[in-house]
This record gives structure tokens, sequence and C-alpha cells, in this order.
């Protein structure tokens, strides 16, 4: 090894690196945007989930609950009756309620089991646990000090836990599972797009789609058409592989699932095409994953709920369409909803929507590069 | 010039940033004539070449080609370009290239496929059909080129450096194909630095640093620098003040 000749290949590499600032931004500024994003996620957010308290009973215990209950840190509590709370928890405003039944404080005190019952919405296992230890703190600190004031045996909490959707048989997999089906189409699909579409420009073949009659909306639609071809089967043998290789939960219609991913996949593609010109070389194509996709994953909701994250990124994570892309795969495997559910059919028109729109942009684009 | 010409250009100006790759260029060529663009690199064949199809907005001056002033898609379908570097999908057999050029100009079934073979055969690729692209040599990635090119049998052909990488013996074939075109009708506007290519073309056009220098057949350009070959002629007109 010759220092001489191993110093000219490094001082070649930086001299790349000089000209080519765009990668240098994106090593520096990537790393802040995806960490950032981390701590926005975990210590920034509100990952403090909805619960809505019924308090039945009418005694000291149920109110020294539901008082410990709205100050607990975990959660943010609102006080309702039941029917408001069973409209919460299905309109997915809530993530879980409590109803301390009736005559908690007289079974407290006679030293027997007290059981209020949690209803869980189920989807979001990431919420589903602050819920269950905020209510075990505020149950054993009730307890704890009724028994110091009566010296009476001290009564056991045993919540009776409900499950709107999913339930205790659904483990990881069945929450993610569904969000990864897609997740794993649009990103696979993006790159070999933006790829593709690159390619035809570094080895000049756009150039003479230009200088032939084709337009550029028959440019991005043959790609469109070209590309579903291939994403339609990856598609379905991914919905069909997790489904039934995997037996991950799956309580929707499989064609909706596919439909869904085949959106997802229409939107991949398109925006493949929009950012691939953007990008000169497949270097600097492949740098739009750590900026286009990484975010997009962390904020669809796939890991971190949307609702638990803080005011301003939601307002970020709604202009992303993978964020309806994930809540719709959810809502069909977890829910078992259909086209009659209202928030489905909002996922499924948006995420067309962003791939009409895509569409647009990535002609009106390439109009302008090509002048 | 009294038929109405093929392509006629008129003080054509454009700039990349401080560089002028053409400051005030006019032309007129007639159908069926074989015009020749001579020049050193950089002198401003390339754009001048490629703002005849529209994929230079120049910054001053018209460009009207076969009647349709550009801007103008319609004019497309009668224009075969064949860029400097061969623009080819590398993963796709010789015949699967001139196929998708010729469907990208309208062109399908049993004609398409006529017009395909006819144009492997000119370049003298028909053997090698089935051959992916990353098979061949340069030299073929340029015959290949031209084939796409030209498979629509467009009526203005405009060549780019057409014969790099071609060997001398399917270079002499090449152009006396370019000759019968140009006999049938068919425009021909060549870029080329190779001299001896030159003297092939009905008339010249000497370009440097984006300005018409001299235009004529080869034989004028030299009688009018007093030289006996056409390179000294380049060379004595390229120096020449004005």
């Amino acid at each position: 090894m010759s220092p001489r000749r191993t110093g000219a290949v490094a001082l070649r590499i930086l001299q790349q690196f000089r000209h080519d600032r765009r990668t240098l931004v994106l090593l520096f500024v990537a790393p802040i945007v995806i960490l950032g994003l981390f701590y926005f996620l975990i210590r920034g957010g509100t990952s403090v989930p909805a619960v809505d308290v019924v308090n039945l009973d009418h005694g000291p215990v149920g109110a020294g609950i539901a008082s410990r209950l709205a100050s607990s840190t975990q959660i943010t509590v609102a006080l309702t009756g039941e029917a408001q709370a069973e409209s919460d928890l299905t309109s997915d405003r809530v993530a879980a309620y409590v109803v301390l039944p009736p005559g908690l404080s007289a079974r407290a005190t006679g030293g027997g089991t007290i059981a209020p019952q949690v209803h869980l919405e189920g989807t979001q296992p990431g919420l589903t646990q602050p819920v269950l230890s905020a209510l075990n703190q505020a149950g054993a600190g009730v307890l704890t000090s009724l028994g110091a004031a009566t010296g009476a045996h001290l009564p056991s909490l045993e919540p009776r836990i409900t499950y709107l959707h999913g339930g205790p048989g659904l483990d990881t997999l069945d929450y993610f599972g569904g969000a990864f089906v897609g997740l794993v189409v649009f990103f696979l699909v993006f790159v070999v797009t933006i790829i593709a579409f690159l390619r035809e420009r570094s080895q000049g073949t756009l150039e003479r789609l230009m200088a032939s009659p084709l337009r550029r909306a028959d440019i991005v639609a043959g790609y469109m058409v070209g590309f579903m071809v291939v994403a339609a089967l990856q598609a379905v043998e991914v919905a069909l592989f997790t489904l039934y290789a995997l037996h991950v939960h799956n309580q929707g219609d499989v064609a909706l699932v596919v439909v869904m991913t085949l959106l997802m996949a229409l939107v991949a593609v398109n925006l493949g095409v929009l950012l691939s010109m953007f990008a000169t070389t497949e270097f600097q194509a492949v740098q739009f994953i750590p900026l286009a996709i990484i975010p997009q994953v962390l904020l669809s909701g796939i890991i971190f709920p949307v609702t638990s994250e803080p005011g301003w990124l939601q307002v970020v994570s709604k202009l992303l369409p993978l964020t309806y892309g994930v809540d719709g795969l959810r809502d069909v495997m977890l829910k078992g909803s259909g086209l009659t559910y209202g928030p489905l059919l909002v996922d499924l028109a948006v995420v067309a929507a962003f791939a009409v729109a895509l569409v647009a942009a990535a002609t009106a684009t390439l109009r302008q590069r090509a002048s | 010039m009294s038929a109405p010409a093929t392509v006629a250009v008129d003080s054509l100006a454009k700039a990349f940033g401080s560089v002028r790759a053409l400051d005030g260029v006019s032309l007129r060529v007639g159908a069926g004539e074989i015009y020749g663009l001579l020049g050193p690199n950089g002198a401003g064949k390339t754009t001048l070449i490629r703002s005849l199809i529209g994929l230079i907005r120049a910054d001053a001056g018209t460009v009207t080609v076969l009647g349709h002033r550009l801007p103008d898609r319609a004019v497309l379908a009668e224009v075969g370009y064949m860029p400097q570097s061969p623009a080819l999908y590398a993963d796709l057999t010789v015949e699967e290239n001139v196929r998708f050029f010729a469907a990208i100009h309208g062109l399908g079934g049993r004609p398409a496929g006529l017009l395909v073979a006819e144009a492997l055969e000119l370049v003298a690729l028909a053997e090698r059909r089935r051959s992916v692209v990353v098979t061949l040599s340069g030299g073929m990635r340029q015959r290949l080129s031209l084939a796409c090119a030209l498979v629509h049998q467009p009526r203005l052909l405009l060549l780019d450096e057409p014969t790099v990488g071609v060997d001398p013996q399917l270079r002499v074939e090449l152009w006396q194909r370019f000759a019968q075109m140009s006999a049938r009708g068919t425009t021909i506007i060549v870029s080329s630095h190779v001299m001896d290519e030159a003297e092939r073309c009905g008339r010249l056009g000497l370009i440097r640093f984006g300005r018409m220098l001299a235009e004529g057949t080869a034989a004028e350009l030299r009688r009018r620098a007093g030289v006996e070959r056409l390179e000294d002629a380049f060379l004595a007109l390229a120096e020449a003040p004005g």
C-alpha cells in the first residue's frame, strides 16, 4: 500500500464531495432532520392517549380513581357519560374509556375485588399500555390509602378489559403487518421508478423522447401504466404472503387491502417520476430515500400514532400520502372496515388524489425541465 | 431562395450562462439537401441541431422547419434526430429499441415491422437484431442509434456526428445511403469534424464561436480560401476576420 496513492484516492473523494454540494448538504442536514423528528415524536409529542372516564360509583373510591386518572401524566382524561364515551371510542376520538361501575366503593370497603371496565380501541398498541398503567397506578393509590385509613384487608384491582378491535390475541406483527404491506410496496416501487426514470435521462433517451411526437403526459402516463403492471403483481403477492403465509390478522376484505396497496403504489410511481427530475445522478436519486421516505415512515403513524404527535407535526403528517394509506390499511385489516366506513373512503380518496396531483406535478416538471 | 426552405434559421442566439453557444446564426437548407455543419468542439454545432427540433429554446431568432415555426410539436413526427452519444435502452434488444422508436412515432403492426427490418438492414445490424444492446460494440451502438433516428422515414434527418466510432468501410456505406435518401427527397443536416465526410455534403457551413463563418460547397470554400485541402480552408476561414 502506498500512502501517496491512497492519499490520491482519498483526495479525489473529497474533491468529488466539494463538487457535489447536494450530497454534502444531505450528509449534514438529513441526520438533524431525522433525529429531530425522533425527538419530537418521542419526547416533544403529547404521547398521551385521550381517555374518557365514566364514573358511575357514588362513593369515594370511584371519585378517587377518577381524580387520580385526571391528574395522571400518562393520559388525558375527560369525564363523560357512557353513551358519549362509546361514541368517542368508535369515532377514534379517544383511545379508551374507563367505566367505574356503581357500587365500587362498597365493594372496596368490603375488601372485595373491584373491576373497573376498560374499553380499548385496540388498533394502536402504543396507546393501550399507558391507559392500563395509569389505571393501575390510580387504583393502587386509592386502594392503598383506603387500606391505611380503615386498616382492613386491601381490596384487589382487576380491570375488565374489552377491545373494540383486535384484542389480546393480536401480536405486534398483527398491528404492524397492515401498515408494512403498504410500506414495502410503496418503498420498493418508489426506488425502482426513480432509478428507472433517472436512467432514461442519464442515458440520453429522454432527450430522444422529447424530440419525438410523444407528449410529456404520454411519458408520465406510460411510466405509470408500465410500473403499475409490476406493482399490481407485487401488491397481490405481498398481501397474500402477509395474510396466508405469515397469518397476519385480517378482519376485512382482502380485495380492499390490495386496492389500497395499489393506490399507494400509484402514488409511489408518480412520486418517483417527479423526484427523479430533481436528481442528476443515480447517487442523488438514492439520496431521496432518507429525505422522502424515512420522515414519511416516521410521520405516517406506522410506529408513532399520529394523534400523539405535537400539533404542528400532525399537520405535516396529514400532508403525507403514506399517512392515509397506513390508516386505510389498518381500518381494513384491524377494524374490518368496508366501503361503508366513512374514514376508509376518505383514506382511499385522499391517496387517489395524491396520485392524480403527482401525475400533474410530474408532467408539469417534465415540461419545465425540457426547455 | 425561391422554393420554401425545409429548414430556415434566422439570427438564432442562445447563451448558457456566459457562454454564447449560438451568436446570431442564420441558415437555409432546401429539400433533399445534405448540409454539413463543420466546426471544432464547442463551436455550437450540437446546440444548433438541438434547436432545430425544439430541444433548445433560443434566446433570440427564429427557426422554421418544414413550414412550422418552432416550437411546434406537430413537426416532430417528420423529423428524425440522432444525438451525439448513442441514446439507447441498454437492456433491450436491437430490434426492440428500433421498434420502440417506430411506435412512439405512431407506427405499429406490419408496416412498422417492415420499416424496422429496413432500418436494421441499412445499418447492417439485421443479424444482431436479437442481441441485447449492452453486448454491442461502440460502433454498433452508433449504427443502432442511427436506425432509431430514421426508422419512421422522416423528411428531415438531423445527425449529430453520426459516424463517430464507425469503421471506415461502413462509414462509406452509410454515406452512400445518405446520398440515396437525399436523392429521394430526405433533407439531411449532419454535423461532423471529419473532413472527408464534409466532402460528401452538398453544402457546408463552418461554425465557430457560435457564428457561421462561411457557407458553400466544399469546392467553393477551398477556392475562397485559396487552398487545396478542405482542412486548410477551414483553418484559413476560421482565422479570417469577420
